[in-house]
């Protein structure tokens, strides 16, 4: 049944949203799992992750040959191999600018970035804020386990700071042997509403439903979408017990339109020692394609024409 | 009459109008039907300190830019100081008598032109200064006074009608003054032929922006550095015309990583930088060559290493171009000679890049991507464009049963792109089989590095990249590599019409290396040199560790161009004592 859908879909080569016409089965989520089974550890929160993004996929009855899922390096890293779509597992730190080349090229996709605390915080945290800047329409889900899993347990970006985290690992000692991890944690969701971003989210790998609901409006939302997922990883930093107590939504009737807030609550819950799930702000902005459609308005030309015309400014 | 063949130097302080002296004689003079070629020399900041401009004139194209000065012009006593030991003996100094004192002990024409005071007295609009000064220069070169005024109206100093009449004015100020002073140098340079729009007067950036969009390069991403930063700027006027997209990038990093993305969509991507940007770009360079994703990288080279001489020429990034990579990541290497080659490289390179499924880097100097020659305008309906090989669009066969590097004869497989195939696949940095699942087996890994490097060395056998020049029964043969084929053919020209016995090989790619071509040059001449641009002998040493051959090596690391003449010199110096 399911060949016979996709198939079809291919025919008539369309990048249309649900409702295809001459589709009546809408796909499922085994529609986007790969052949290649994940190689997470057990119990990793990216399982959680996975599952709800497909979850959101199917929802959104998105045809896997439009769907283009990028990251860079990490156990998070690994994910696209996992989805029945379009992967592009680039070098480590690298999965953002590689996705908005994605999206430059053909904004008739949809583009989503995957990764971890690390990879898109430490050595690819120097693309964010252009990404964000830009404004494309891609959904960027942060998977934050809050320690480096892929290289055996080293303290990330966003490790609390000093003992805190060495009680809950065995590895981190190691990095971190005497007065504990000696730099600060990063508040990555605060940088993020900062930055200026047009949706901001977070969600914790454990409330599946919740987070597919999440990773569903990043989807939807029409800009870059930050989603902070939060992914324990049981085997060098297991913070499943302490997450589930610190979890809670935003408040009842939470403004998403007021940024400031949105700030002061992303500072306010470190201290108060929470996470909110949620999305924290959203607001449109233009986008990088919808601003590059007015370019071309003013500029579109026969191509070889255009280029010949082009060298006159040579004569 | 003997060849035209003029050499004019006009040199000043940075940011005092010199450079658009030099660039409007030399507009002027190619729209006139002569052959130009500049040279500027400045320094990296963007007031101040000693900077000049060079335009060298012929009747047939030009190949390098001219030994010693027919014409020097300098506005002040530190330029005349730097410059005029490089005027022939029977060459010309004018210079400005209140702004520096000529050596009178010099055996050469030495003529005072005071152009701040005429300036200042006579014109009353400092900004003319540089009108004034391109007026004495065309006084001097034999071009009469309509003919210039209709250069200056042509030029960017015609462009606002409110400018004009006190910009002729200028100019006719400089005639006014060469007149009353008698001055006649006996020069007549023929400017009565007029160039329709069939000549071209390009830098090597503008010829490779014209060539890649020709190509079909409908994506840029690129971040700031001289001298590659025209590349971007041009492109960005260009690219929403012809509908394509143009990022400036945070880094280099981010610009080749975005790069691959958008080519992994299907487009003709480009990016281009200098040393510094290419030093960044090595690790997505090496996955680029493991996710089999076509992209053309420009290395404009400039002198190095580290931030280096940020505005001298260099070629000095071979070995970063050729092995820049962990692992081992073959790549196509090409490099442009001339202006008109820029152009018609950067086609190949972009149809390499798409047939072979890989990351091409096209190296280009900061000198060859400055300089302006003439070159006649590309017929674009005649350049042949290579596609990438696709699977059938609507094609049955399932991503499941799909193999994206399926092994073919010529090792190159079907890629299937977003949007458009539904044989969907995750390319991945990490080695892997056929179908694109992750493999570290010894067969895997053995039998993808085999297709990564035989898809590149079968391009070895690309025509056109590789040319012999010269005596058939050498006595002494000169190797080099892109932007120093001008000087050294000149050279050649040169000694060979004293009745040396020379040769020359010029490569036009340089990974793969034409083995063939290259031993069967050193295997018949006694005496084979590697003329190149940089300290070591970058391409000398490869070519060493190629073919095990011993080879003799002329290298000048002076942040400037090679002059026919320093390689003339070489020739008969070889020839004559060994």
């Amino acid at each position: 049944m399911a060949e016979v859908r996709t198939a079809d879909a291919e025919k008539t080569g369309t990048t249309e949203r649900s409702g295809d016409e001459g589709r009546v089965v809408k796909r499922k989520l085994k529609d986007y799992r790969s052949e290649v089974k994940p190689t997470w550890c057990p119990g990793c929160g990216d399982f959680g992750v996975l599952a709800a993004l497909q979850r959101a996929l199917a929802e959104r009855d998105l045809d896997p040959k439009d769907v283009v899922i990028v990251s860079g390096i990490g156990c998070s890293g690994r994910l696209p191999e996992f989805v029945n779509a379009y992967g592009l597992h680039v070098v480590h730190g690298r999965a953002l600018p590689a996705a908005q080349g994605v999206k430059a090229a053909n904004p008739d996709l949809t583009v989503i970035a995957v990764g971890g605390d690390g990879d898109g915080f430490a050595i690819g945290g120097g693309h964010v804020p252009h990404a964000v800047r830009r404004n494309q329409d891609i959904t960027y889900i942060v998977m934050d386990n809050q320690v480096y899993g892929l290289t055996k347990g080293q303290p990330s970006p966003s490790t609390p700071t000093g003992m805190q985290a060495l009680r809950r690992s065995v590895s981190m000692p190691k990095m971190a042997p005497y007065e504990g991890v000696l730099e600060g944690q990063l508040n990555i969701l605060a940088m993020v509403i900062v930055y200026g971003c047009s949706f901001v989210a977070r969600t914790f790998s454990s409330q599946a439903t919740e987070m597919a609901k999440t990773i569903g409006r990043g989807l939807d939302h029409p800009g870059f979408a930050f989603v902070h997922a939060m992914s324990p990883c049981p085997t060098f930093y297991n913070t499943y017990d302490p997450w589930k107590e610190s979890f809670m939504p935003l408040p009842e009737g939470w403004d998403t339109g007021d940024r400031i807030k949105a700030i002061d609550m992303a500072m306010e819950e470190v201290g108060d020692g929470v996470f909110h799930s949620g999305v924290f702000f959203q607001e449109e902005y233009r986008t990088y394609t919808d601003k590059l459609q007015d370019v071309y308005t003013k500029a579109y030309g026969d191509e070889q024409a255009t280029i010949d015309a082009l060298m006159d400014q040579y004569a | 009459m003997d060849q035209l063949d003029l050499t004019i130097r006009i040199a000043g302080e940075n940011g005092e109008g010199v450079l658009t002296v030099g660039d409007v004689l030399a507009e002027a003079l190619a729209r006139s039907g002569l052959h130009i070629y500049t040279f500027k020399n400045l320094p990296a900041e963007i007031k101040g300190g000693a900077s000049m401009t060079q335009v060298r004139v012929q009747d047939t194209p030009v190949r390098s830019p001219g030994d010693a000065l027919d014409i020097l012009m300098v506005w002040n006593q530190e330029n005349y100081d730097i410059h005029v030991g490089e005027v022939k003996p029977s060459g010309v100094v004018i210079f400005d008598p209140d702004e520096c004192e000529a050596d009178e002990s010099l055996a050469l024409t030495q003529i005072a032109v005071p152009l701040q005071k005429i300036t200042k007295t006579v014109i009353k609009t400092m900004k003319s200064k540089n009108v004034l000064a391109f007026g004495i220069l065309t006084t001097f070169l034999g071009i009469p006074v309509e003919a210039a005024k209709q250069m200056v109206a042509e030029s960017r100093w015609g462009r606002r009608k409110e400018f004009l009449e006190s910009n002729i004015n200028a100019l006719k100020q400089a005639y006014i003054y060469v007149a009353d002073n008698d001055i006649d140098l006996g020069l007549s340079v023929p400017v009565n032929q007029r160039n329709g729009h069939a000549q071209l007067i390009m830098t090597g950036n503008d010829a490779l922006c014209m060539g890649a969009l020709a190509a079909g390069c409908r994506y840029y991403a690129g971040y700031p550095i001289t001298p590659a930063s025209d590349v971007m700027e041009t492109l960005a006027k260009a690219m929403p015309r012809v509908g394509g997209v143009l990022m400036q990038t945070e880094d280099e990093i981010a610009a080749i990583t975005a790069s691959i993305g958008a080519s992994f969509t299907g487009a003709k991507v480009m990016t281009a930088t200098a040393g510094p940007g290419l030093s960044l770009m090595v690790e997505a360079l090496g996955l680029a060559t493991m996710e089999e994703i076509p992209m053309v990288v420009v290395d404009v080279q400039r002198g190095g290493p580290s931030t280096g001489m940020p505005t001298k020429t260099e070629q000095s990034d071979l070995n970063l171009a050729i092995y820049g990579a962990h692992g081992e990541a073959p790549r196509i290497v090409i490099a442009a000679t001339n202006t008109e080659d820029c152009f018609y490289t950067a086609v190949k390179a972009f149809n390499l890049a798409e047939k072979y499924q890989t990351p091409v880097i096209m190296l280009s100097d900061q000198h060859l991507s400055q300089r302006a020659q003439v070159m006649s305008r590309p017929d674009l309906s005649r350049i042949e464009i290579v596609e990438r090989k696709q699977p059938e669009v609507n094609g049955s066969v399932s991503p499941q049963e799909f193999d994206r590097y399926e092994m073919t004869d010529d090792y190159v497989s079907p890629m299937p792109l977003p949007g458009r195939h539904g044989q969907h696949y995750v390319a991945t940095g990490l080695e892997h089989d056929e179908h694109a699942h992750i493999d570290y087996s010894p067969e895997a890994h053995i039998r993808m590095t085999e297709k990564r490097h035989q898809k590149i060395e079968s391009a070895v056998n690309e025509p056109g990249f590789v040319q012999r020049y010269g005596a058939e029964d050498a006595q002494l043969g000169l190797i080099g590599w892109g932007s120093s084929e001008g000087p050294i053919l000149e050279a050649l020209d040169r000694t060979l019409a004293k009745g040396y016995k020379v040769a020359a090989l010029i490569f036009k790619m340089l990974q793969p290396l034409p083995e063939k071509e290259a031993r069967a040059f050193i295997e018949s001449i006694p005496v084979v040199s590697v003329v190149e641009l940089n300290a070591s002998g970058q391409f000398a040493n490869y070519l060493q560790g190629r073919l095990a051959v011993s080879l003799k090596r002329f290298n000048i690391i002076t942040g400037l161009p090679f002059k026919a003449g320093d390689i003339e010199e070489y020739i008969e110096g070889v020839l004559q004592y060994g």
